[in-house]
């Protein structure tokens, strides 16, 4: 018995000093050993050999035309606006060929609808080896069954407990160095070790999900008293940011865990964190908001305004209220490749759990950042607007495509308002012909 | 490495009955679990779940076709309380776009189903015509958006459009003659001529997914 301990001492031990040695100490500097980019390089490797046995075990005629439609619907909707279909159909005065228009309008809806496929993780155009995308896929040939098994074991046994231990690690030194920066008094010397304490605790868990990101253009990194504006597709995308530069995040006050993390961090560094109850009050909000951009020396403030997870093919409404505090809006699309691992977070279906459970067993995270250049209100332009316009560029950069719709359709119905609006349009179409309608059928009757 | 595929066999008789292809049906089956969350059957209730859809003013007389056992080509009238994924594929397959392959016999049955799925929509009291009140119904739901609209300008537009309905379909009209309302035939008339095949379907996209075996 005694003999088991001190080996497993042992173990312990080395182990823990291969980490610190490879994986800690590099990360308080910002260096690489070139470790993940190995571990890359074999699973590009394995992904293309079991693509291509895929294609071959295919029987079909036609030829594989790899489409990355996947994502962007199953039937080719008319463009055509309303009015010229309508026009183009009327024969009677009126609306039975109108009914035509609408009921084709309905089954597509019935058929695909663009909102609630965003609400779903998106479907790969090749397996990736992992079950859970295994929608389409089925049974090939022995030597794919094997390398899968080969990989749920890398995965599971061995990938599983490296990233946990490395996300228990950076977490902690996350709360105990916060708590101890924050005991420093006021002063650059603070900032600059807090600063560093972020950095190194993002770059270990960042390292503990096997996190590739590029970064783009990052002369356009946010500056000091801006605000950071991204596309939302799960938690971690706060992290994927915080790998690159320190912001002061906004939120809303946790319990637990969360909120621990909260609490020792704002002592380092300015944040930003809500009360549930001061969350309603919006005044509120944009006040503290402004009073934070105004000061120019305060990290520049990172804010998500789909308001809710999106799963990365398409960006949703903008809520204006990020847009009317004021100040220089720095612009990051954040783009995942699904091909290693699903990020997107759908907390209607898996807990933050199961969700941290299921990133830590797949591959690995890879994405891309692009940062963009500062976009400032202009003159004449209301906060939907600019939120419209800092929202398409986001998607353009990002190769997203875009949606007016409301994130919050993932729970809400449609509300009554945005309905009646386009219903408007319609019946204003009818009652414009209506009187003149009614003329002729005047002049018949006599 | 199982998939969610059902048996080939059931899903090849779908498709010689509906006339959609392997793909198509496989979509639509995942699309049909998405609206019933995962249920063997739909219910109305379910397409409320469908944002798109509540932009549409005739939304209920749509839902309501689904609903329909004219429509499901069952002998019987009204309405069904929950159809499964073969009851929903028949009402999908009227908006199957034409194809190349059809003589003129089919082009004709093609049609025909399609005007009879709309003449279904407008006449809910199944009495073979769409009366003037029918029409009016119609008309209101369809202009239901706007409130500022009377309930008279609705009438009004109803009525002007009967007559032309009438005047079509009937031609001179004796004075005492009364109107009884559009037949199935006469709906027919009004749109010989009109090429409403291509307004009335859903162009499905040819989808393949990657390592199909079947």
């Amino acid at each position: 018995m005694e003999g088991l301990l001190m080996i497993a001492a042992q173990v312990m031990s080395v182990w823990f000093t291969l980490a610190f040695t490879l994986i800690v100490l590099p990360s308080v500097f910002g260096l690489s050993l070139g470790i993940s980019e190995f571990y890359m390089r074999i699973l590009v490797k394995t992904l293309e050999w079991a693509t291509i046995r895929i294609q071959k075990g295919v029987k079909k005629k036609q030829a594989m035309a790899l489409k990355n439609s996947a994502s962007s619907g199953i039937i080719q909707r008319d463009e055509t606006t309303m009015e010229k279909e309508i026009a183009g159909l009327r024969r009677v005065d009126f609306e039975l060929s109108d009914v035509f228009y609408f009921s084709k309008k309905g089954i597509e809806a019935i058929v695909e609808d663009e909102v609630t496929q965003r609400f779903s993780s998106e479907e790969l155009v090749s397996w990736n080896l992992l079950t859970r995308t295994n929608v389409n896929f089925q049974y090939i040939s022995l030597r794919l069954t094997v390398v899968w098994v080969l990989g749920v074991v890398v995965r599971y046994c061995l990938l599983l407990p490296l990233r946990a231990a490395l996300a228990a690690i950076g977490i902690v030194s996350m709360i105990v160095g916060t708590t101890l920066v924050g005991k420093l008094p006021n002063s650059r010397f603070k900032d600059w070790l807090s600063e560093l304490v972020h950095l190194t605790c993002s770059r270990i868990l960042v390292r503990a999900l096997s996190g590739t990101i590029t970064y783009h253009n990052k002369e356009n990194r946010p500056q000091k008293g801006g605000i950071c504006v991204a596309n939302h597709t799960s938690p971690i995308d706060v992290l994927i940011l915080t790998n690159d530069g320190c912001y002061a995040m906004v939120g809303q006050a946790h319990g637990g865990l969360m909120g621990l993390i909260q609490r020792s961090t704002v002592k380092a560094c300015p944040h930003v964190w809500f009360d549930r109850s001061e969350m309603k009050d919006r005044h509120l909000v944009l006040k503290r908001l402004k009073e934070h951009v105004a000061d120019q020396n305060k990290l520049p403030i990172l804010i998500f305004p789909e308001g809710t997870c999106i799963n990365n093919t398409s960006v949703m409404m903008f809520k204006k209220g990020s847009f009317e505090i004021g100040g220089t809006i720095y612009p990051v699309a954040i783009k995942y490749d699904p091909q290693f691992g699903d990020a997107f977070w759908n907390s209607s279906k898996y807990d933050i759990v199961s969700y941290l459970l299921r990133i830590m067993t797949s591959w690995a995270i890879v994405c891309n950042v692009w940062y963009m250049p500062p976009m400032i209100r202009e003159e004449g332009e209301d906060a939907v607007q600019f939120a419209n316009r800092v929202k398409s560029a986001i998607a353009h950069r990002g190769g997203l495509t875009e949606l007016p719709w409301d994130g919050g359709l993932k729970r809400a119905k449609v509300k009554d308002t945005f309905k009646e609006e386009q219903q408007k349009n319609y019946s204003k179409m009818i009652v414009g012909n209506g009187p003149t309608g009614n003329l002729s059928m005047g002049a018949e009757s006599d | 490495m199982g998939s969610s595929n059902s048996m080939p066999e059931e899903i090849q008789e779908l498709a010689d009955k509906t006339g959609f292809t392997l793909e198509q049906i496989e979509h639509l089956h995942r699309r049909f679990k998405q609206i019933s969350g995962d249920q063997p059957t739909i219910r109305k209730e379910s397409f409320d779940r469908i944002p798109d859809l509540e932009f549409n003013p005739i939304r209920s007389k749509i839902v309501r076709a689904f609903f329909d056992k004219r429509n499901l080509r069952q002998a019987s009238v009204g309405l069904t309380d929950e159809i499964n994924f073969e009851d929903f594929l028949t009402i999908m397959s009227y908006f199957r776009p034409i194809e190349m392959n059809m003589d003129e016999e089919q082009l004709d049955h093609f049609r025909k189903e399609k005007l009879k799925f709309l003449f279904h929509m407008y006449d809910s009291d199944n009495d073979g015509k769409i009366t003037l009140h029918e029409y009016r119904k119609v008309v209101e739901e369809l202009l239901s958006g706007n409130p500022h609209l009377e309930k008279e300008s609705a009438r009004s537009i109803a009525d002007g459009a009967m007559m032309e309905a009438a005047s079509i379909c009937v031609g001179q009209m004796e004075p005492d003659q009364v109107y009884e309302g559009i037949t199935f035939e006469d709906f027919l008339k009004m749109w010989q001529g009109i090429d409403i095949d291509t307004k009335m379907h859903v162009r499905f996209l040819n989808m393949e997914p990657i390592a199909h075996c079947h």
